[in-house]
Order: structure tokens, then sequence, then C-alpha cells
């Protein structure tokens, strides 16, 4: 199913030689059109990355993100617009909707602005918190930029590149930047992630950052008047659900501007300018977001008997088994980086395994690499095992889901039957069972000499016992 | 009417033995004729249709079978059903009867008649009621030198409800084949005894063979038989014949019944066979002291000779008893067990009490089945009394036995039929074989020295037989008899026929009503629903509901159910009572965990239906109680005072529970508000429904009598369904602001 | 089980005496420090009483003891019954339970005398504890509750107690062992042991040899009625009537001999199809028992009456009979089941 609609994806993404690998209708939501060159490097980019942007403002009529029941957009970016609400158009559940119907979606937020309801509902739904009245601002005394015009508010933050969340994950953001590459924060909203599994910080505000409302917030606060302070603070956002549609919460809309791409910034730590990652990190966070970057496909899933000399060998993916039986279960998975697939490494520290379950797994092995099928596009995994002793029906099933790789949930479900009956070993093959096989034989011999001395003795004078007997 | 017709021919035409066997063969084809007839109700009113829930399998099977051959079938393992589980059906299940079906279709198609299996499997059960009474003839022509009494327990072996009740057109079950080879069986047995001839023992163990490869009930010959040659032995009657008839029978039949996978060893390892093993040594002991006693004619040897069985007998009984304790040998299965110690299965098996063919039988069905067989049947059984010879024994065994199985288990209504025919058919020959005599005595001193041989038994006879056979004298005394008898013939054949067609002709799938203007309504919810699960579920979409309908969900939706009415076992089906019996929130992941796909439900309230879940549901609350007595009580489902309710005094259990919320999900939508009334219950039903959050309803059949429900997946975006159902419909999701206690952090 | 609210009320003046009685005999006082001590002094304590004598399980408990034992923290378990015992009650079921409760109690106790299952078994009596059954708002006596520790390796999460359901009537030692046992996962159970019955043992002994012997001395006299075929037709007749008539159902099903219709009389015949009382069914038996008679003897006997006139006067008697009978079981068996229309006269 999931690997059919990936197949379908790749060929229209093919047709529209587009670069993401579902589809490359990319529409902007702005308040108006003034906008639109505030942005210009980073929407260049998209441009020259070959999605085809479409401009809207939120109340426009002729916006609809389905038209016939399919989307009539692949991906969505929402840059920060002063109405309260977004409209008819973009109700929360529509926004829901769409990303059901695996549409990625960008939401940048502003500190000035507060962010719009329908954004808050969505963002609450994915258990996104925002800060109260949907607005705050994020201060670091420590770690903010310098030299520039609102030097005082300490409002521009200055973050080291993003780490990857655990060891054992990918790092898709910060790939390139040495440690001392600063990226710049600029007047951002921050937000907390509630437990959701589905949910992962891309960057973390630093130990000694805090989020307030300036507005209200004026003077100093307490302790619990703050929403959120350190690390709790998620500044980028990344939500992918289960049919990894993706969203990605960028706290800070003016970390896309052209005047922070390339500014020049020094850290109040002191030190000298640095320029600041934020184009590199766009293009990265942008890319994760609209299936450019970690996105997964199975391309083919093969599965048969492994004894040799047994004709049903080469038979692929049979759906009954016996038990007992070797198998053999191998998955090709491709990796989609920028523009092209690549043959997908599972990393060091981490295991791509196969479950063999019914009602709970019989076997959980580790998928090991297969060279001999692998090729620069596709890698081949591989595992070769002995089926239980019951029969049943049983699932081969992958299940890998990993923070910013689209997931792997691959389900082949085969019969395990139980042995035939001219499956067991022969009777006089079996030790054990001469003595009856003996047995057999010496009562058929004894009866057949039985009938023979019968036949051969006389027959009896008085008749009565006689014809008694031979009834 | 067939019934009288016998008799006058018999009595006037019936001059020379070869006219008298012509009659009686045209008779038997007249008698068999009307046997398959009478059975075609169901045909004629709907259609060519396999009834109920058990002839669904067999005759999935059946199909299974002939498709892809025997050997295949042999070893069937069937991912359809039991979901994940799978049956081994081809080792769980007795297959003579598709067998038979499938040399029966193979032959017509060796003979170019092309026809199908399904009509096949629909006829087979008539069709093997015409048998059934030539074998009821033979059985009886073993029993009386009276010629039409065989012919009578033909006809009432035909038309008996007791039989027809489970061998209508249609009615696909192992009984349609098992209850001819039953009372063949028998009449081998007899043939055997009687002769004491190693051929009819042997031929009478090859149909035991096929009995026990049909019908589960064939542990009914496998007691019965011994019991009787025990009978024998304590009457002292053992002889040579008894001791060949047996011992070839038990040494063959017990062999054959081996080769059936599903019966395998148990002929040496459980309870219900021992009687036959016990006996057959027993034999061989008795076998041994004869030759010796004719060996050593001495009195006090004779005598210690006897202890010494006695005691061997004792002493067999005994060790029978330690090794069953010791358990080398299995006890009584729950079934069997549940006959004798009638409180067991309530108790222990709640799984066999809940089967409605396993209750106790009322007096007025065992009047509905037989009608006035009921009483001449112990007039039959007096009448063998007279003259008590090996067969009648065994008649008279047999009518005890049966007449207790038939008290306690209503399916087994059926064993006792053949024996009640064959009794009833010799009293009423008896009758009309004096009272039809043309010819009357003269007067009485002549006819008291003419009738010699009336002394019947002597001494050893019964008291009432001691006086000499006279005759009767009147003529209108015997008009009298025959007329009356005639009429209440013609009343049992009107009897039989009117509770055939109007009891036993309906195939449970398909229920029939009337209208208030008397027309025929028919309510077809069944098959319109597994009609829409087959053409719009995916192909190996899972079905959960209660096992009654596995059966027919895999028969006619051909769709993978969880349990069926296989109950083997009993934890999965525990398992689906508590996904019933549970909130949505605790049953699915039950019913993730199975990859159920589908709930359907059974709900009788909008028509009054009686048969339906809700009814049945304390059932399986019991039965997922006794797998689960913490989760699932079956006091929660009861109210403070003890009643079972729906309404809005039901418990918080009962309205929470997955079955409650399905049964009456949207119903009061149909009613203005308020009005909502469960029809079969007849209550009324709180104004606000039930409202469901891990199910989708998917389909609700016309008359509401099944409803489907999907299960939902896992929420896209990770939230609980409850809350995801709350946002679509609109519900404000409210701010975790200003909230008490310390703040939940997230860590990785 | 036997509603209390009456009880209560009935006891209203005895409420005094019965609380004096608790004071009296748990002594308040001790009862208070009793419950400041920690619980394993306290287990040791009441464990010490239990075992005390083998008979002393389970403790007689008055509301103070109880209060005590109940309190929290325990790292112990307590298995205590509340009953009412005394006649005026008339609490059926308590009675009932009461020895299987002790047998259960002191099986246990004595099998782990060292305490390693930590469980005290208490009878809290409603005389001695009519608080506590209020505190609990109990209405029905028996109950057994049970009291998870709260602490201690084997700690529940709640302290309340779990109460075990008396509905299906008096419950064997075994059936309660099971559900306590069930409570106690990882920690021996001391399996029920039923004392040994001589008394029955020696009973059944003496009934069988005696039977035999006489048996042996009445041989003569006992062979020919085993030997007569008459009698055997007759147990077998009366057998298959009794069964055909469906008396197997009212012994499985307990039906009632007879029931009341709603004015006031008697109603001999159940209405509907699947059900009957026991009356129903003798009535039915003794009807089939006439109509088989006259079958018999229109078969067997009127044909061996040698003098024409009584022949045909028997005959017409019982062919009668007969025939009236018959109608009649026909006309009952209407009742039973509308729709059926079929009849013979007279009873049309």
């Amino acid at each position: 199913m999931r690997l059919s609609l990936s197949f379908a994806a790749a060929l229209f993404a093919a047709a529209v030689s587009a670069v993401s690998t579902t589809g490359n209708r990319l529409l902007v939501i702005l308040d108006d059109d003034g906008d639109k060159h505030v942005y210009s490097k980073f929407l260049g980019d998209l441009k020259s990355r070959g999605f085809d942007l479409s401009f809207k403002t939120p109340k426009s009529d002729s916006l609809s993100l389905f038209h016939l029941g399919e989307r009539s957009y692949d991906h969505i970016i929402f840059f920060p617009t002063k109405t309260k609400g977004l409209g008819p158009n973009l109700t929360p559940n529509l926004l829901v909707d769409f990303l059901n119907a695996q549409g990625n979606i960008l939401v940048t937020l502003h500190s000035n602005v507060a962010a719009p309801t329908s954004l808050a509902a969505l963002l609450a739904e994915l258990d996104i918190q925002l800060p109260a009245d949907r607005a705050g601002l994020v201060v670091d005394h420590f770690h903010h930029a310098a030299d520039n015009s609102s030097a005082s508010a300490h409002d521009v933050l200055l973050l080291p590149p993003p780490k990857p969340v655990r060891s054992d994950v990918k790092d898709f953001f910060s790939a390139g930047a040495g440690p001392d590459d600063v990226l710049a924060f600029p007047r951002g909203m921050g937000a907390t992630l509630g437990a959701s599994a589905l949910l992962n910080p891309i960057v973390r505000a630093p130990a000694t950052a805090y989020s307030y409302n300036p507005k209200e917030q004026v003077g100093a606060l307490t302790a619990d008047d703050v929403f959120a302070a350190g690390t709790q603070l998620s500044l980028v956002s990344a939500f992918q659900a289960r049919n990894s549609a993706r969203l990605a919460l960028v706290g800070a809309a003016e970390m896309l501007q052209d005047a922070w791409f390339d500014a020049e910034v020094t850290a109040a730590a002191g030190g000298s300018k640095k320029k600041t990652l934020n184009r590199e990190f766009a293009k990265r966070l942008s890319g994760w977001t609209f299936q450019e970057l970690g996105v997964l496909r199975t391309n083919w899933i093969e599965h048969r008997l492994d004894e040799p000399g047994d004709a049903r060998s080469n038979e692929t993916n049979p759906n009954i088994y016996r038990i007992k039986n070797n198998v053999q279960y191998t998955i090709s998975l491709s990796e989609y980086a920028w523009d092209s697939w690549t043959a997908f490494a599972v990393p060091d520290n981490d295991d791509l395994q196969l479950e063999f379950t019914m009602l709970s797994p019989f076997h959980r092995l580790p998928l090991s690499w297969d060279t001999s099928r692998s090729s620069e596009a596709a890698s081949a995994y591989t595992a070769h095992f002995r089926l239980p002793d019951q029969h049943g029906i049983f699932n081969f099933r992958v299940n890998y889901k990993r923070p910013f790789l689209s997931n792997i949930d691959e389900k082949n479900t085969v019969s395990v039957r139980h042995m035939a009956h001219n499956e067991w070993p022969r009777s006089f093959v079996i030790s054990g069972a001469w003595p009856w096989i003996a047995g057999v034989a010496v009562t058929v011999a004894g009866w057949l000499a039985f009938c023979a001395v019968w036949m051969y003795s006389a027959p009896a004078k008085q008749g009565v016992r006689g014809d008694k007997k031979t009834r | 009417m067939s019934a009288a017709d016998p008799l006058q021919v018999l009595a006037s035409a019936g001059k020379g033995e070869s006219t008298r066997s012509v009659l009686r063969v045209i008779i038997l084809a007249l008698i068999a004729g009307a046997a398959i007839s009478s059975r075609l109700f169901s045909v004629i009113r709907f259609e060519s249709i396999i009834h109920e829930f058990d002839p669904w399998f067999n005759f999935r099977a059946t199909k299974y079978l002939v498709a892809n051959g025997f050997y295949n079938f042999w070893d069937w393992f069937d991912d359809r059903t039991w979901h994940p589980l799978g049956r081994v059906t081809g080792g769980t299940l007795y297959p003579g009867l598709m067998v038979t079906s499938g040399v029966i279709y193979h032959a017509l198609r060796a003979l170019t008649i092309p026809v199908d299996i399904r009509n096949i499997c629909v006829l087979l059960a008539p069709g093997f009621s015409g048998l059934t009474a030539i074998a009821a003839y033979l059985l009886t022509n073993e029993m009386t030198p009276s010629p039409s009494a065989g012919l009578l327990a033909a006809l009432f072996m035909g038309i008996a409800p007791g039989y027809i009740s489970r061998s209508v057109a249609g009615s696909y079950d192992n009984e349609a084949i098992a209850i001819f080879l039953l009372v063949f069986t028998f009449y081998l047995w007899i043939k055997a005894l009687k002769q004491g001839s190693m051929l009819w023992g042997a031929l009478c163990a090859l149909f035991y063979g096929y009995m026990v490869a049909s019908w589960g009930g064939y542990a009914f010959i496998t007691c019965l038989l011994p019991l009787h040659s025990f009978v024998l032995i304590c009457m002292g009657r053992y002889s040579t014949r008894l001791y060949v008839a047996y011992t070839t029978w038990y040494a063959l039949g017990t062999l054959a019944s081996m080769q059936i996978p599903f019966v395998g060893f148990l002929p040496v390892k459980t309870s219900e066979h021992m009687p036959a093993l016990g006996i057959f040594g027993f034999l061989q002991l008795l076998a041994f002291l004869d030759y010796v006693r004719s060996a050593i004619p001495s009195r006090q040897f004779q005598t210690f000779l006897w202890l010494f069985a006695g005691t061997a007998f004792g002493v067999g009984l005994l060790g029978l008893v330690v090794a069953t304790s010791m358990g080398f040998i299995a006890p009584w299965s729950g079934r069997f067990y549940s006959l004798w110690d009638t409180g067991y299965a309530k108790i222990h098996i709640p799984i066999i009490a809940s089967v409605s063919e396993h209750q106790p039988t009322a007096w007025p069905a065992f009047f509905f089945d037989l009608q006035m067989l009921v009483w001449l049947f112990p007039v039959g059984v007096y009448l063998l009394f007279q003259e008590l010879a090996d067969e009648h024994v065994f008649i008279v065994v047999y009518a005890l036995f049966g007449s207790y199985f038939a008290g306690v288990m209503v399916r087994l209504m059926l064993t006792l039929t053949p024996v009640v025919c064959v009794a009833a058919a010799i009293a009423v020959s008896h009758l009309l074989d004096i009272y039809l005599n043309a010819k009357s005595p003269e007067n009485p001193d002549a006819a008291a020295d003419k009738d010699a041989d009336g002394k019947k038994g002597g001494k050893a006879g019964l008291k009432s037989t001691n006086k000499p056979l006279v005759g009767i004298y009147a003529g209108w005394v015997k008009s009298v008899i025959v007329s009356s008898f005639a009429i209440y013939l013609l009343l049992f054949v009107m009897h039989c026929t009117w509770v055939t067609s109007n009891a036993y002709s309906s195939p449970s799938v398909v229920l029939a009503s009337r209208l208030p203007d008397g027309s025929q309504h028919i309510i077809d919810d069944y098959r319109e629903a597994y009609q829409w699960l087959r053409q719009n579920t995916r192909e190996d979409a899972k079905i959960m509901s209660w096992w009654d309908y596995g059966y027919q969900i895999g028969g006619m939706a051909d769709r993978p159910t969880l349990v069926d009415n296989n109950t083997w076992n009993n934890t999965h089906i525990a398992t689906v009572g508590k996904a019933m019996a549970s909130s949505e929130e605790r049953s699915y992941p039950i019913m993730r965990q199975h990859e159920v796909d589908y709930v359907l439900v059974v709900f009788g309230g909008l028509l009054g239906y009686s048969g339906d879940d809700i009814n049945k549901f304390l059932w399986m609350v019991r039965i997922a109680e006794g797998i689960w007595p913490d989760e699932v009580k079956e006091r929660d489902f009861f109210t403070a005072r003890g009643e079972y309710r729906v309404d809005g005094d039901a418990t918080e259990t009962m309205k929470n529970s997955v079955m409650y919320k399905t049964s009456y999900y949207n119903y009061q939508n149909l009613f203005p508000p308020g009005q909502a009334v469960d029809r079969m219950r007849g209550v009324r039903l709180p104004e606000v429904g039930p409202q469901l959050t891990h199910l989708e309803e998917a389909f609700t059949s016309e008359n509401w009598i099944i409803r489907i429900y999907k299960v939902k997946d896992l929420d896209n975006l990770g939230r609980d369904h409850a809350s995801a159902v709350a946002f679509d419909k609109g519900v404000k999701k409210k701010k975790p602001a200003k909230k008490k206690g310390p703040r939940v952090l997230r860590v990785e | 089980m036997r509603l209390l609210p009456t009880v209560l009320s009935l006891l209203g003046c005895l409420s005094t005496t019965a609380l004096a009685a608790a004071g009296g005999s748990g002594g308040a006082k001790p009862s208070a420090n009793l419950r400041k001590l920690p619980p394993g002094e306290r287990f040791n304590l009441f464990h010490g009483k239990a075992t005390a004598s083998s008979a002393a399980a389970p403790l007689k408990l008055v509301e103070a003891d109880y209060r005590a034992l109940v309190a929290t923290p325990r790292d112990y378990s307590v298995a205590v019954l509340l009953t009412a015992m005394d006649a005026r009650y008339g609490c059926q079921l308590c009675r009932e339970f009461q020895p299987e409760w002790e047998l259960l109690a002191r099986s246990w106790t004595n099998g782990d005398k060292q305490g390693e299952s930590r469980v005290v078994f208490g009878t809290l009596d409603f005389n001695d504890g009519r608080d506590v059954f209020m505190g609990f708002g109990l209405q029905t006596a028996p109950v057994l509750f049970f009291f998870p520790p709260t602490m201690g390796p084997h700690a529940t999460p709640s302290s309340d107690p779990l109460r075990y359901d008396f509905a299906g009537g008096p419950q064997a030692a075994e059936v309660v062992h099971h559900w306590i046992a069930r409570q106690l996962p990882n920690r021996p159970h001391p399996p029920v042991k039923r004392p040994i019955n001589w008394m029955r043992w020696i009973s059944t002994f003496v009934v069988v040899t005696g039977g035999a012997t006489a048996s042996y001395v009445a041989w003569p006299w006992v062979l020919p009625v085993v030997r007569n075929r008459t009698v055997w037709a007759a147990v077998t007749l009366i057998a298959i009537l009794m069964f055909t008539s469906g008396h197997m159902f009212n012994r499985i099903r307990q039906v009632p001999y007879v029931a009341g219709d709603g004015r006031g009389g008697i109603s001999y015949f159940a209405k509907g199809f699947q059900t009957q009382y026991g009356l129903e069914t003798q009535i039915i038996a003794a009807i089939y028992g006439i109509l088989t008679l006259s079958g018999i003897t229109l078969a067997v006997k009127v044909p061996r009456i040698a003098d024409p006139k009584t022949q045909s006067i028997v005959f017409v008697a019982w062919w009668s009979i007969l025939f009236v009978v018959f109608s009649l079981l026909i006309s009952i068996f209407r009742t039973k089941s509308p729709g059926y229309g079929f009849a013979v006269p007279p009873f049309m």
C-alpha cells in the first residue's frame, strides 16, 4: 500500500522534474505581496530547487487547499499574518485534513505578531503549546547578538548549530557547520512540546533563555508567570505524522529573511563578527519539511523458502509456509537526498529489525546489509531464520520509525501450516517403532501359520463344535 | 395416505411370496419418496439454500474438497478462521459428510450429469433420510416376524419430526448421514449377533467406521453395543455368536475409527471408549472359561469359575478407575460428562451450556417430535419383553438410554427417534395383526385347546402372556380398532407434515414473518449484510463477531473471522467476549492485536428479534469471566437490584461495553426524541444514545438486525481517539493554561 | 442473603448493648495504641494469636481489633469475613459458609506458620462491629473483604479492600482459596486441607458389607425377583415414561412444582413451549402411562380373554379410555403450543 504510494509519488515527481518526492506545488501564505521580497532569497532558493510557488493571502476566496477531494497544493508555508484567524479556507480541520492527505506545512511565527488562532489550534492538536495569547518573545541575556539595532533588548539569539536529538539519529540540519558557527534567531516565539513521540525539537533554546510577553508582562515577572525557559523552549520544532506528512515550526520568521541570511553578527560574549548559518539552515529545514531530505522508500520486499533442494524455494513471496521451514527475508530501502535516491544505510549504533509476529513477535532479528543485491540507489537488508514450531497466520513486519526519517512500517502476511500427513518420517526409519512393526509381522505370520495348520487338521467328527468354530 | 395403504394391500392382494416381495419393494420406494418429498418445504418456499450455522462450514469444506482434492483436504490448514491462530481443519473435522457428497459429485460428473455442488449438499439429507427409512425397515424385520412392522417402522422413520428436524433439505449437517449409519450399523450388529457371523460383524465394523468418520455421536454406538453385550452376559446368555460378533466388530471397528485424524488414539485413551475395551477383554475371559467349563464338568468348579469371572470383572473395573484417576486414561470429555452430571456444564464449561441445543428437553418437545409414537413406544418395548431374544434386549437397552439422553439434551432426540419408530411400529403391527385377522375363533372352548402354541415364554415369560392367545371374536371390535388406528395414523401423518412445514423448514438465514394481512414477509438481513461485506471490504478484512456467526461469515461473506462455531479454543472465544464486554478504550488494544478490521453485531431491538447479541451478551461475559475473573465481572452487568437492564437504568459497565454501544448506536434517531423503544426487551431507551470513539459505523442492514462497525486506525497525528473525535466535532481544545502543580517537562 | 436494614431497625434497641459489648470485649484503649504499633509488630501479634492454637484462625475480631488490623500502613494482607451469625438475622448463607471459611483459614494459617504469605484471617460478626457494616454501607451479609498491603514488597497502589462476591450462593473453601491466592501472587498458598471424614467411610463400609451379607442371605428370595421378567418390564416402562415426560428437565432446571396464576388460583400447566412445572410432568407421565397400559391391554390381554362377552366389554372399556385420554393429551398440548390445529373428539 505504502509501497505503491511512494512509487506513485516517485513517478509523479519524475514527471514534473521536481526535487521533492511528493510534488512541487508550494502555497505561500502572506499578508500582502509586499512581504514577498523580504523573503526573496529564501523563496528564490525554493524556486531554484524546482518548486512552483503560488502566493495567497489568507482571506482570498480563490484559496482552497482541496479540489474535488484532492490536494491542490503539496506544501504550504505560513508567514506571519496580522489577521487573527485565517478565514474559512484555512480552518484547523482543513489543515489537519491537509496533513492527513500527506501535505507538508512550514509554519513561521513572529514575536510581534500573534499567531493566528487556526494555526494555534492546529499546533495544539499536534501537542505543541504556544505562549498565552499566542504571543511571546524569547530573550537570552547571555547568548544574544551584541551588535544590532536592538542590542539592549537581547532578543536576537545566537545559537550553536543544532545537534541531533539523539546519538543514533542522523544529523540533517547542522551538516557541514563548524562548532563555532552561529544561527541567528531574531525576535522569535518559543513553543513547548508535549510528550508526543511524533514531535522533535530541532533547535532548542539555550539554558539561559526564557520567554515572556512584552506587551503584558512588563517589569519583573515571577517564576510561574514564565511560559517556559531553558531547553524546554523549542525554537524550531518538527512534527512528522504517521503517514510521514511533515510540519515544521519556526519560531522566528525573521531568520528566513534576506536580512539575516548573510548578516554578520558578534556574540554578546564578544569575539569576532561571524556570518550566520541561516541560509544553509533554512535550506535544510525547508528541504526536510518538503520531503527532500530523510525520505525513505521501500523498493521491494521478498521472502522465500530457503530449503536447499526444495523446488518451492524458487517461488517468491509464497503466502504459505510450513512450521520449522527455513526462510529468507529481504527488504530493499532507498533514501532520498535533495535530488536523487541513494542507498539507505542504517546508522552504526542502530538496527533495522525484522519481526515475525502472531499476536506477539516470535522472532525479532536484526537485518543485515546484503551487498550482493544492493546498488547505488538501493540497499538490500536480509535475514535468514527458521520459522517457529507454531502454525498460524504470521506477519513479516519491519517497523522502522526514527526522528526526521519518514516511517517504514511494512507488513507481509503469510500462513504457517502444520505438517502434512506425508511430511512425517516413515515408521520404519524411526527406530522406536521397530518393535511394533515386528509385532505386526509376527502376528500376520502367526495367523497365516494357524490357518495353514487349521486347513490341514482333519475336520472334527461331531459337527457341532466344528461349524461353531468355522462360523 | 401412504400410512394405511400397505396394510390393506398386504391384507387383500398379498398372496404368494413373490407378489408380497414386489409389493414390499414398491411400498418401500413409496415411503422413501414420501420421506424425501416431505423434506423439501424449504426449497420450495425459499430456494435451494444451506441452512443455519454448521452446515455453512460443511458446505465450505465440501467446496474445498471438491476444488482441491482429497489429500489437500486431509492436510487443510484453514487460515480464514480463528485469526490469527488458524485451524488445522483437516485434522479436526469428521470428513464423512464432505467426502460422501464429494463422491456423489464426482460420480455424477463421471455420468456426465453436470450438477452444482450446492444442490448436492442441499439435497443430501433428504436423500439419506430415504435410506434411513429402509434401514429402519431392515432393523425392524430382525425384531419381529410380522412383515408389516418393518414397513410401518420405515414409514414412521421417514416422517417422524424428531428426525426431520435435522434432515430437511439444506440442513447439511453431520447428522444428515449419521442417523442412517446409526440405524444401519445397529441392523448389521443384530444380524451379526443373531448369526454369529464374522462377515456381518466385519460389515458392522465397516459401517461403524463410516459412522465415526461422520459424527461425534458415534460414541453412542461405542457405548451401546458393549452395554448390550454386558446385559446379555449378565442374563447368562453368553454364546459363541456374541463372542464372534463382538470381537469382530470391536477389533475391526476400533482400527477403522483410529484412521480418522480427529479420533486418532482416543479409542484407547478416553473413558468414553473404555466400556468397549473392557467388555472386549471380559469376553476373552469368558470364552476361555466357557472352554474350560465344557472340558471339566464339575459343579463346584463351575461356580468357582463364575465367581472368578465376576471378581476379574470387578478387578478390571477397579483398574480402569485407578488408571483414570492417575491420568493414564483421559476422563470423560466435557460434553459427555455433562450428560451424566447434568449440573457440570453450567458451572465449568459455559461454552457448552450456552448452546441452545444442549438444553434439556421439556415434555412438549417430545410430543411435538413424536406425537402418538411417544406412548406407542413403551407398548412396543413391553411387547418385546414377551419373548426376550437377544435382539429384543438390544432394543430395550437402546430405548432406556436413548430416552435418558433425549431427556437431557434436546439434540439427542435424534438418537432416540429410530428406536421409538421401531418399537412403535412393532406395537401397531402387533395390534393390527391381531385385529385384522379375518377369521375369528368359533367358540371359547374350541379356541382354548386349538391355540396351543399361544403359550409364549411360559413361566420365564410375562405374567400377562401366560394365558393362551385366543383372538378376537366380534367383527365390530376389529373394525373399531382398525378404523380408529387408521384415524390416528392419518392424524400422525398430518401432524408430521404440519410440524415439518411450520417448525423445521425455515433456513434461519432468512427469516420469514407474517404481515398483518397474513401475507409472508421475508427478512433477509443476514444475506444483505454478508453480501455487503463480500463486496465492500478487503479480501482479508478480519471480522470480529460472536462465534455463532463465524461459520456464516466464512461461508457467505468469505471473510476471515476470529472465532466460529467450532469452539475449539475457549480462550480465543473469551478474548472476543472480553472485547465485547469491555469499554472501547480497553478493547481497542485487543482488537488491534488481533488485527480486527470490522466488528459485527446482531441487534434485534427494532424488529423484536429474540436471537440477538444483547440476549446472548451474558454468555459472552460469563465465558470471558472464566478466563479473566478480575477484568470482566458478570455482577457489573446487573443493577444493584440484580436486574439485567438495557434502558436508562443499565449499569455503567453495561452502557460502556462495546456490545451495548454498537447495538444502540444512533438507534434513538429512528424515533422522535425520548420515544426510542427496544421492541425486543420492551423497554424505553435513554434520550441520548451512546457515542463511539474507536469505532465508526460502516453498515446497518435494512431491519437493523446486522450492524457492522469499522475499527479505526491509530490517529495520524498521534492523538487519542476521543480527542480526535472531539476535534472533528469542532470542540475547541481548551488551553492547558494556568496548570496547577509542577509543569510536565519533555525529556528526550 | 437477607437485607440488613430490617435487622438494623430491629436492632435499634440493642445497638447500645452491642457497642458496649464491642468496647468491653475488644478493649478500645489497648486497641488505640495497638493501632500505633508498626505494621510488622502488628502482624506478628495477630499472626501469633492466629497460630496460638490450631483452632484459633480465623481470629474472632471485635470492632477495635478490626480497626487495628486493617489500619494503614500495613505490610501484610488481611482477609476479613463480615458475617451475621446471630440467629436473629436468619442469615442462612452466613451459617452455611462459616465452616468452609474456618476450614480455609485454619488450613492456610497452619500451613504457613512462619507467616511467609503474611495474611491474617479474621471474622467480624455483625454484633461486634455494627459500625463497620455501617461504614461500608453494607446491606447484606456475608461479605468477604481482602485488604492488600500498602507497603513492603507486595504493596498495591490502592489501600481499599477488594470485595468477594457471593452471588453464586455459598462457596466451597477451595473456590475462595483460589480467589485469595489470586490476590497474593508469588507468595506461598497453603492448600485447603479437608479433614478425613471417618464417619462417612465407616458408614459406607458398614452399609456395603451389610448389603452384601443381606443379599447373600436373602439370595433365594432375591433371585426370583431379579429373574422376573415382569419386574424388569415394569421398571423399564416406568423409566421410559419418566424420561419422555420431561423429568430430566425438572431435575436440571429445578422448576417449581406448581405455580400460582395471577388470580390467586393454581396453574398446573406452565405457559410456553419451553417450560413446565413438576406437577405438569407427573400428569403427563400419568397420561402416557394410561395410554400405554390401554395399548398393552388391547394388544396382549384382550385377545387372550376366552369369553366373547367379557372380551367385548373389556375391549370397549379400554378402547374408550384410550380414545378419551389421547384426545385429552392433544388438547393439553394445544394449550402449550397455541396454533396447533389438530384435535380428536371429545376434547375438540
